[in-house]
């Protein structure tokens, strides 16, 4: 972006920003909205109190070793963490860790989870090529197995069917099922991330040769999107599916996926042209805004339909790892290799 | 990259065949008091007698890639390893990976050449393949991989000398010679050997080990034009025009690139005061500029090919075609 004019960046007027001293590999809000979690390389989650942001972030000693993987817990303010240390553990709003299970020497990369009603809920973590599922209370209903490493989990998004990305596809596991006979969408080669349309109407798996690949639901109707210049590392659907966004090239690129799309239809870049590739997007769960996070740090907000961008954060604090928007779409969470962690108020300001 | 690139990571291949002694080595790097952490990616964790949180237990997953290159293949598993073990880049000083036993080489090679995050974060430092001085005639006698396992090493730790006479111990050296004429040997007896000779050697610097050997260009013609594995070296001492190189290693590997194991290079570019070294594993190649000649250095520009059917006139001829106007 070249102006003559000092950019003014959001951070500095409406985020909250540490400098936490570790890789940071996930940022999730709590279900309640009344915390914000920061996963750490250095095995512990800082919590952060939406009440009050510029208080204490708490850290809370989670894994010996690395975190890998976050999510929302089914409780509403607690969260759950995988890490290198083979332990799926449970993090509460108030900063206890415990124990939901330990898988020896295995690392848990994946976590997904899926609240139903009356404080019922599931909890799926995929370590190596198993998918452990488990209820809300940590007990568990059922394992999965597959041909390969699982490289990307995540629910529909009515809880009732669990996909899981691995080498030479998908698999499409129904969750009430009495016999487990999953459903396989193949195509040859090796699949690293996943996402899963909103209204269920595709999946769709980043891939180790720069490139997209979908399946249309239910027909199973191959999509191929490519252009990329290198490994799209994180996929977001725009609220109800109207989008995809990626990471992957020198701009956050947005598929569309109605009128016919995405086949056949050219995707929009959006705040690209520097040569600096971006490493995350996340789609804002209210309006058609998306975040994207670029290698050297920089994040911003793009408006989907007019293209408008608005500066978040400057480049200079390590490639951005995590983007994550709060519930109600006005809380976004950042985080960098660096140890760079920052939670950025949209809310209109009460004066 | 807008920022100048971390330190990379030094990553040492560990090879052998099972019984060979890259356990017994394995159990020296991690126990020994040489001040240096390192994560350590096996697969039979069983064997392993030590306890140590940087341990990584995986299964090999060797995927094909869809890049047109038809011997490409890598090994998805460490992808992901090496990405998660960058969480806690600060807790090590380098990676060493151990195959299994009858692992081709390829695949972990290729990984380290093919994967950008892979590619930005580490450098391959070294292969060092274990082999057993008493059984290593039978194992070649019967196994592609041993064969394999020799050619792509850069360090080869010859060990159980104690159990063959010294005659034998020659010949077993002249055969791996016979394979690879320009990996570092180093006879042991229970893999015990100092470290530093294994780890971080920065052998792809290969000016040095190319410098260590008087022998570079002595030729071996007999084993042309057939399946066994050999080794050629060629020198050209005029400047080095980089498009002419280009063109001629890219049709190359395309065309030979399944019997080229490892092809690697240090050159003499035109009007460029650094060395440009150049390695590929089969048909994947990559190359960057390296240190400054220093004044005095003959500046030739030396390459070196492992593999089968190598033909030495038309690779000298192609080699020698590559010198600029």
């Amino acid at each position: 972006m070249s102006q003559t004019k000092k950019t003014e960046f959001l951070i500095d007027t409406r985020g909250e920003h540490r400098a936490l001293d570790a890789f940071v590999v996930a940022a999730r809000f709590s279900r309640d909205g009344r915390t914000l979690a920061f996963a750490l390389g250095d095995g512990t989650a800082r919590l952060v109190p939406m009440a009050e942001p510029a208080g204490d972030w708490r850290s809370v000693s989670v894994h010996d070793g690395a975190a890998l993987s976050l999510a929302q817990d089914i409780n509403p303010s607690g969260f759950l963490s995988g890490g290198d240390d083979g332990k799926l553990r449970r993090i509460s709003g108030d900063g206890e860790a415990t124990d939901i299970a330990s898988f020896g020497m295995k690392w848990v990369e994946q976590l997904a989870s899926h609240a139903l009603d009356k404080d019922k809920g599931l909890i799926a973590a995929g370590v190596g090529k198993v998918v452990h599922l488990f209820d809300e209370s940590g007990k568990k209903l059922k394992e999965w197995t597959h041909p390969s490493t699982v490289t990307g989990l995540t629910f529909d998004a009515k809880g009732k069917r669990v996909a899981a990305s691995h080498y030479n596809g998908v698999t499409l596991w129904f969750v009430a099922a009495k016999t487990d006979t999953p459903r396989r969408l193949e195509w040859k080669g090796s699949h690293i991330a996943l996402a899963f349309h909103p209204e269920g109407e595709a999946v769709v798996t980043a891939m180790q040769e720069n490139a997209l690949h979908g399946w249309k639901l239910p027909d199973g109707q191959d999509m191929r999107m490519s252009g990329y210049t290198t490994k799209t590392t994180s996929l977001s659907f725009s609220k109800g599916g109207k989008w995809l966004a990626s990471s992957g090239s020198d701009a956050m690129v947005l598929w569309p996926f109605f009128g016919g799309g995405p086949m056949g239809k050219a995707p929009i870049e959006l705040a690209g042209g520097d040569g600096i590739n971006c490493t995350q997007v996340a789609c804002n769960p209210k309006d058609e805004l998306v975040a994207g996070g670029f290698e050297d740090g920089l994040v911003v907000l793009a408006d989907i339909g007019s293209s408008r961008i608005l500066p978040v954060a400057p480049p200079g604090q390590g490639p951005v790892t995590t983007l994550a928007w709060s519930a109600d779409g006005t809380q976004l969470a950042i985080g960098t290799e660096n140890g760079f962690a920052v939670v950025v108020d949209f809310a209109r300001r009460r004066m | 990259m807008a920022e100048p690139r971390q330190e990379l990571v030094p990553v040492t291949v560990l090879t052998g065949y099972l019984g060979a002694g890259k356990t017994t080595l394995l159990n020296r790097i991690l126990t020994e008091n040489h001040g240096r952490k390192y994560a350590v990616v096996i697969n039979e964790f069983g064997e392993l007698g030590v306890d140590n949180d940087l341990v990584v237990d995986t299964d090999e997953e060797v995927f094909e890639m869809n890049n047109g290159c038809i011997c490409c293949t890598v090994r998805g598993d460490l992808i992901r390893i090496v990405n998660g073990l960058m969480k806690r880049r600060d807790k090590f000083d380098g990676i060493i990976i151990e195959t299994t036993g009858l692992a081709n080489p390829a695949p972990v090679a290729q990984t380290f050449f093919v994967d950008e995050g892979v590619k930005a974060r580490t450098r391959l430092d070294a292969i060092v393949t274990v082999v057993d001085a008493k059984h290593l005639p039978a194992r070649l006698a019967d196994s592609h991989e041993a064969e394999d396992q020799i050619a792509f090493a850069d360090v080869i730790v010859l060990n159980k000398t104690d159990l063959v006479t010294p005659e034998e111990l020659d010949d077993v050296e002249q055969r791996i010679r016979s394979i690879n004429r320009h990996a570092i040997i180093h006879r042991t007896q229970r893999a015990a050997l100092p470290i530093d000779q294994v780890l971080e050697r920065g052998a792809f610097d290969l000016s040095r080990i190319l410098a260590m050997e008087p022998d570079f260009l002595d030729g071996d013609d007999d084993h042309e034009h057939n399946e066994d594995i050999t080794s050629m070296g060629f020198e050209v001492a005029k400047p080095i025009d980089p498009e002419k190189f280009n063109a001629w290693i890219g049709a190359l590997l395309q065309e030979q690139g399944p019997d080229l194991l490892r092809t690697k290079g240090i050159l003499n570019y035109t009007n460029e005061p650094r060395r440009f070294a150049f390695q590929a594993v089969h048909m994947i190649a990559d190359g960057d500029f390296i240190t400054e000649w220093k004044d005095g250095d003959p500046r030739s520009s030396r390459i070196v090919f492992i593999g089968r059917n190598l033909n030495r006139p038309k690779l000298r001829r192609g080699f020698e075609g590559c010198v600029a106007d």
